[in-house]
């Protein structure tokens, strides 16, 4: 083996060592957790106890996550479109600096936000009430699914808008041109020449966004902590409270499956994109 | 040469102090009190029980540490123990621990527990069962209850004038004033664990069963229809974030009416975060409450002022002034030894609304240990799901 050879293989062995101690050996770990039982040997109990206790959830799980990227999609087309299709200077400035801000805010200050933004008496429903808009009887809290949708949207939106919104900026301009100088209007030029062009940066915008709102704990624990809720609430619970790792892994080996599922887009679209380059 | 003088002069008078630093740290005594339970268990050992154990026991200090809310909590002390034992240390570190109903009795049937009551001259101011009984287990003589917390039904009587007296009543209410009673829940808090029991000791088969034992898998098949009930009922009730959830929706007029605990009911309203007319009732088939457990671990280093620490703790006028008068809690030895150490005004005050023959005739312990979690475990499939 030449020095220089070794020396690559020196230099990546940290790197390979963190990776297999606190990914592989973990990630193997609770595979082989949720199909055994306390004394060790192997069983499907853990699923079944996850499907009939968590049907609910197990659905909903994916529901919300799939509702809020579809949300998320509408949003990022609407803000890039208009970064790259809008005629008004300064309107483009404003918006281009203003929609990156939840970016930097952590999901769990998104959720206390959205707390005291969505609760029954929060300032959402009282700004409606006082415009006379809302009767306050009639007032109710969207902290439910909805509120964990609505804070996701709110929080992914941008990062999804970052990647579609770079993507058009380095179009090529001429289509645009070429489409509005032929009397398309600019809704009609977004949809049919802009977002084909960007569809594969939307998808993997998408894909990433929704690994990301698959594992996050914090929003649904601190919006809707009853059920409907998501699947890392109920992981959270089954160890927090009864001490059950087993069936918190089957959980966990089905939410596996689910971004397992979009993870093979994501790699099918990144292969795609390579051969066509 | 002087200065030389000097720095000899001064390291001589430096090692002297150290030694006589040594000597001072040798004769003072340190026990560790380490108690499970929110951040006001931390407070009442720092800010008053400590301070007055070190003024009565000069040349001891009592060192607190809390290890956090829940049977999680508990746990932590649980694994503390354990492993000392597993290193088998000749001593332990933990010298009283304040832990839950559920540790109490697993920690007693590990044997790591010293059986300290019988040595304790405060033991006889205890009758209630929950010194003898711990969801199931037997403890008789291995813990003191600190104090007693209790759930009860807080309500708005602008709004509810009679507040309903058993679970039929409560059903009825809720159905004609959709939402208007609130509770949270097994994911937000006891109070609403505790809710969920009481529904079961009024419409589980055996309810006597489910609090005393034994314990028996097939029982949890009997629960279909309570639950099946309970999910109707829930269509008509809001559920709230937690157990100050409850009180901030009744604060806020969202709820009327709601189960919480009584002492967080009395510091709120004490603190001006919920209104004084708010009052609270008892559901005749009973509502849970729980003591925490002022227990000595076996081979605790300083068992002796171990021991001293939990009779101060379990004397009448600490429970009146510390549990009582200062922390809200009900008291853990016999009410009416606390009585007569308290202003005629707090003691109407703990007792206005459910006096001590309520307490004792609605007042229930959880549910058995195995039987606790079964309930929550079916109340996730059949009432959330």
């Amino acid at each position: 083996m030449s020095p220089s050879r070794l020396l690559s293989i020196l230099l990546i062995l940290p790197a390979l060592v963190v990776l297999l101690a606190l990914f592989v050996y973990p990630l193997g770990f609770s595979v082989v957790s949720a199909f055994t039982d306390r004394s060790g040997a192997a069983t499907l109990e853990n699923f079944h106890t996850a499907f009939t206790t968590y049907r609910s959830d197990l659905i909903f799980t994916p529901a919300i996550v799939g509702l809020s990227s579809l949300l998320i999609a509408v949003l990022a087309i609407a803000i890039g479109g208009y970064l790259t299709l809008g005629e008004n200077r300064a309107a483009v400035r404003i918006l281009g600096a203003v929609y990156r801000w939840p970016l930097f805010i952590p999901f769990i200050v998104a959720a206390q936000c959205m707390r005291t933004f969505l609760g029954r008496n929060g300032m959402m429903n009282n700004s409606l009430m006082a415009l006379g808009v809302l009767d306050p009887a009639q007032a109710q809290s969207f902290l439910d699914w909805r509120g964990i949708v609505i804070t996701f949207v709110w929080k992914q939106a941008p990062f999804v808008t970052l990647m579609v919104a770079g993507a058009m900026a380095s179009l090529d301009r001429s289509t645009i041109d070429a489409a509005r100088n032929l009397g398309a209007s600019r809704l009609r030029t977004l949809l049919e020449i802009v977002v084909p062009q960007v569809r594969d940066t939307l998808y993997v915008g998408l894909i990433l966004s929704f690994v990301v709102m698959m594992s996050v704990l914090s929003v649904p624990a601190m919006i809707a902590s009853d059920s409907p809720t998501m699947i890392t609430r109920d992981m959270a619970w089954r160890i927090e409270q009864l001490g059950d790792y087993h069936t918190a892994n089957a959980l966990g080996f089905v939410s596996y499956l689910m971004t397992g599922l979009v993870a093979w887009f994501y790699l099918r679209a990144t292969m795609r994109e390579r051969a066509g380059r | 040469m002087k200065r030389r003088e000097f720095l000899m002069s001064t390291a001589a008078a430096g090692a002297t102090l150290a030694t006589a630093g040594t000597a001072r740290a040798q004769q003072r005594r340190t026990i560790t009190v380490m108690t499970a339970g929110d951040q006001n268990m931390v407070d009442y050992i720092t800010d008053y029980l400590g301070p007055l154990f070190e003024r009565q026991n000069p040349g001891v200090s009592v060192r607190a540490v809390g290890t956090g809310p829940g049977d999680a909590g508990s746990q932590r002390i649980w694994e503390r123990l354990e492993a000392q034992r597993r290193a088998n240390a000749q001593t332990v570190d933990v010298d009283v621990a304040v832990i839950h109903q559920r540790m109490a009795g697993t920690m007693v049937q590990q044997n790591m527990l010293a059986r300290y009551r019988p040595e304790v001259q405060t033991s006889n101011l205890v009758t209630n069962e929950v010194a003898r009984n711990s969801l199931g287990v037997n403890v008789d003589g291995f813990v003191m209850p600190m104090f007693m917390s209790q759930i009860a039904m807080a309500y708005n009587p602008q709004t509810v004038p009679n507040p309903p007296r058993t679970m039929d009543e409560l059903v009825t209410w809720a159905a004609a004033h959709p939402r208007r009673f609130g509770h949270n829940g097994i994911r937000g808090g006891m109070s609403g664990v505790g809710f969920v029991f009481a529904w079961m000791y009024a419409y589980a088969p055996n309810p006597q069963q489910l609090i005393n034992g034994p314990y028996d898998a097939n029982v949890i098949a009997s629960w279909g229809p309570a639950l099946q009930r309970f999910k109707e009922f829930n269509r008509n009730v809001t559920i709230t974030p937690g157990n100050a959830g409850t009180l901030d929706a009744l604060n806020r007029g969202e709820i009327d009416m709601g189960p919480v605990w009584m002492d967080m009911f009395y510091t709120w309203v004490a603190e001006g975060r919920l209104p004084p007319t708010m009052r609270l009732s008892m559901i005749q088939t009973g509502l849970p409450g729980q003591p925490m457990y002022y227990v000595i671990p076996e081979r605790a280093a300083n068992a002796e002022l171990a021991r001293k620490f939990i009779e101060l703790a379990t004397s009448p006028q600490v429970q009146a002034v510390g549990i009582v008068q200062r922390f809200n809690w009900l008291p853990g030895i016999d009410a009416q030894h606390v009585q007569s150490h308290l202003d005629r005004a707090v003691w109407e005050r703990l007792f206005r609304d459910v006096p001590p023959d309520q307490l004792a005739s609605m007042g229930r312990p959880m549910p058995q240990a195995d039987f606790f979690q079964a309930i929550q475990q079916a109340y996730e499939r059949n009432v959330m799901n």
